[in-house]
């Protein structure tokens, strides 16, 4: 028998509340093998207050902790869970019994109460996806209406994300947390500012985490204009120094729309300032990914960053679309030709085309993007597909290339029926 | 080339319902109603479901129904729309939906509509629409499409269309391939495909298959035999699969089994598991695969169960 074994589930279970308890500025949690408590305590030096705590301190170590980040070691997670699983069961069945009672005592449910949420935080730390426990404190947080323990609730969850960023359901908490307050709390805008701030910190531990960005757009809605121009300006600097991530590129399109949107929709007399300010930030923005394209050779995301912009700006800002819906009563002061824009457009795939004889792959890459980007707003854009720039198209052998570069698509770029 | 381990996929299906004795697969519990369906159903494409007690699975799936009509995950978890589906689609393999009460398990789905057209997971509101293919999936199965404004549904889908043709969670959320395959289905189910850019969103989903021949689900991503289905079955049901190279991606996802043991990995050479052997045999079927069962690109269930609910025996 190991001596793990003689510990029981509860007693563990209970050392492990204990911890949390006495912590309550945890901010960090992992699971980490025995073998690397050792690390652990060498890289922090003796002279630190870091905890281990287990019966003999080299053998079996169970928990580590120091400056708020806790360990748990691997060997116990089983044990824990299942002890913590029970508990929780137990606590939320007879919660609910006695929540059913109309002569119930309130000091009494208030223990159950507190037993629930003790016990199902315990669970959520070691299975962030828990549907039922996440339940259970909504159930008991929406009774109390208290807005500290609403803020309480997205601490728990940053804390399930530390170690588990791309659970659902602790991204889905936030969102619950969050239309609960938006109503009555005079701090929206704060806790908006700051979920974005997460996001972007787990962004940087977690790359393309889909659901970590889907929740800060989702955020958009919440944002107030002065909000979304900063966040556009924030997210760009870490855009550009990370060019393959879609997702903060989605961002900024989210962002842009947003801008887009009430640009469509203002009366026209309070628009001319904000119709330039969109007019500019937009034009900025197609300035800023064409640099960043021949800074970083075969970025997907860059190009695809570029058809949208480029799709909302000959839908929005240039004359000469009779066929798209558009807002054109707007755009009275700002004209751009299309046929210009396209030319400063063709000019840049044709620079980005150039493959050296050495077939480096980013260079393939980018060809086979460039061409794949014109062609690609060349039938969104039925305007594009008159004689003037079918000719010019033709000239730039954009199809051959094609089949060159990407064989496997031969059959959508046969569809597209160019020359 | 490598040829499908079919009885070693068998065996491992098979056994993963056995092991309960390690965190990594208790840890999982909650979600233990799409697991079966992943089993289940890899099995009855491969044509071995009848190695599996029906009565067993049933009465636990049974075990599961809630008073609203909604199913949880596993016994003692709360209800929720995801695990709903599954219940169905695996009382729909066994040809059990007779056990059912329709109008209580479609009430329960009817319930979670909001005014927007949209749909939530369970009573607590999270919006996806994920969760509009799920209660649309569910109640066509159900018979039972009039219990909803199939209308706003289909717009509230049609709202989350991006400029790349693709679909999101919420309106302005990122386009995703699991995604696209919710709102693809969904609109198929209900027969409102003209809601869809074709060539635009065929565009976008044929660009997902990189030079390995795999598929990924976002652009820069890795490729991951899970998408064989989302993109495969999407591209399907728009009428442009022609636009990817098969070949390349039958060897891509026949790559990635595990030759001894059985099971499909996310790419070669990583650990199998049951979520992606399903994805992984679910798209050799609709990539016609000798020796599998058919399978329906909307409905993720085998044809000829299909054909049984629709059109009888």
């Amino acid at each position: 028998m190991s001596g793990e074994d003689t510990f029981s589930g509860s007693d563990l279970l209970n050392q492990f509340e204990l911890i949390l308890e006495s912590d309550p500025l945890i901010d960090e949690v992992g699971f980490i093998h025995p073998s690397q408590f050792e690390l652990l305590n060498s890289e922090a030096g003796s002279s630190f207050s870091e905890t281990h705590i287990g019966d003999s301190k080299e053998e079996n170590p169970k928990f580590w902790i120091r400056d708020h980040k806790l360990g748990i070691s691997t060997h116990l997670l089983f044990q824990l869970y299942m002890a913590a699983k029970d508990a929780f069961t137990g606590a939320l069945a007879q919660y609910r019994t006695l929540e059913g009672r109309y002569n119930a005592s309130s000091s009494s449910l208030d223990t159950l109460e507190s037993e629930v949420m003790k016990h199902s935080k315990s669970i959520l730390l070691l299975s962030c996806d828990f549907g039922t426990a996440w339940n259970s404190r909504k159930l008991i947080v929406s009774k109390k209406q208290q807005l500290s323990v609403f803020i309480d609730e997205l601490s728990l969850s940053a804390l399930v994300l530390s170690y588990s960023p791309k659970s659902e359901q602790a991204w889905c908490h936030r969102r619950w947390v969050i239309k609960m307050v938006a109503e009555k709390c005079s701090t929206l805008e704060e806790i908006i500012g700051k979920e974005s701030k997460l996001v972007q910190k787990i962004a940087e531990r977690s790359k393309m985490n889909y659901r970590a960005w889907n929740h800060r757009c989702w955020l958009v809605t919440y944002m107030t204009r002065e909000q979304v121009l900063d966040e556009l300006k924030k997210s760009r600097d870490w855009a550009r120094l990370h060019v393959t991530d879609n997702s903060c590129f989605h961002f900024r399109t989210r962002l842009l729309l947003r801008i887009l949107e009430e640009f469509c929709h203002k009366q026209e007399d309070e628009n001319v300032k904000n119709t330039l300010q969109t007019y500019q930030i937009w034009q900025e923005e197609l300035d800023w990914v064409a640099v960043l394209i021949k800074l970083y050779a075969g970025r997907e995301a860059l190009w695809l960053h570029r058809r949208f912009l480029s799709f909302c700006w000959i839908r929005h800002f240039t004359t000469d679309v009779g066929d798209l819906p558009d807002c054109s009563q707007h755009k009275s002061n700002i004209n751009t030709n299309i046929y210009m824009f396209l030319d400063n457009e063709l000019a840049l795939v044709t620079s980005c085309s150039t493959m050296p004889d050495n077939e480096f792959e980013d260079f393939q890459a980018q060809a086979l993007h460039a061409a794949t980007y014109i062609l690609w707003l060349t039938k969104q854009i039925p305007k594009f597909r008159d004689i003037r720039i079918r000719e010019k198209l033709s000239a730039t052998n954009m199809k051959s290339l094609l089949v060159v570069t990407c064989p496997e698509r031969s059959s959508l770029w046969e569809s597209l029926a160019l020359d | 080339m490598a040829e499908l381990a079919a009885d070693k996929h068998v065996k491992y299906i098979i056994s993963v319902e056995k092991r309960k004795d390690s965190f990594e697969n208790v840890v999982m519990e909650h979600l233990r109603m799409n697991g079966v369906y992943w089993g289940l159903t890899t099995l009855d494409l491969l044509g071995k479901l009848d190695a599996v007690d029906s009565q067993e699975v049933i009465q636990w799936i049974m075990e599961c129904q809630h008073e609203s009509g909604g199913f949880a995950g596993n016994v003692g978890h709360d209800p929720h729309i995801l695990y709903t589906l599954s219940a169905v689609q695996v009382l729909a393999l066994f040809d059990k939906l007779n056990v059912l009460d329709f109008d209580k398990v479609a009430n329960y789905i009817a319930g979670l509509q909001n005014d927007d057209g949209s749909f939530s997971g369970d009573v607590w509101g999270e919006v996806d629409t994920r969760f509009s293919y799920i209660a649309i999936c569910c109640l066509s199965l159900l018979h039972c499409l009039d219990k909803i404004n199939v209308e706003k549904a289909v717009n509230y889908i049609v709202s989350c269309k991006n400029v790349d043709g693709g679909f999101g969670c919420t309106p302005g959320g990122e386009s995703h391939a699991g995604q696209i395959f919710c709102c693809v289905g969904a609109l198929a189910l209900t027969g409102s495909l003209h809601h869809v850019d074709k060539d635009l969103l065929g565009w976008w989903l044929c660009e997902r298959q990189v030079k390995s021949g795999g598929l990924n689900g976002r652009p820069e991503k890795l490729p991951d035999v899970c998408y064989s289905w989302w993109v495969l079955s999407s591209l399907i049901m728009i009428d442009r699969v022609h636009w990817i190279n098969k070949d390349k991606l039958v060897k891509f996802i026949l790559n990635c089994q595990d030759i001894e043991n059985g099971g499909i990995s996310d790419r070669p050479d990583d650990a199998v598991d049951i979520f992606h052997t399903y994805f992984g045999v679910a798209g050799l079927s609709l990539l016609e695969y000798q020796g599998l069962k058919a399978i329906d690109p909307a409905y993720a269930l085998p044809v000829d169960v299909v054909n049984r609910i629709f059109i009888g025996r």
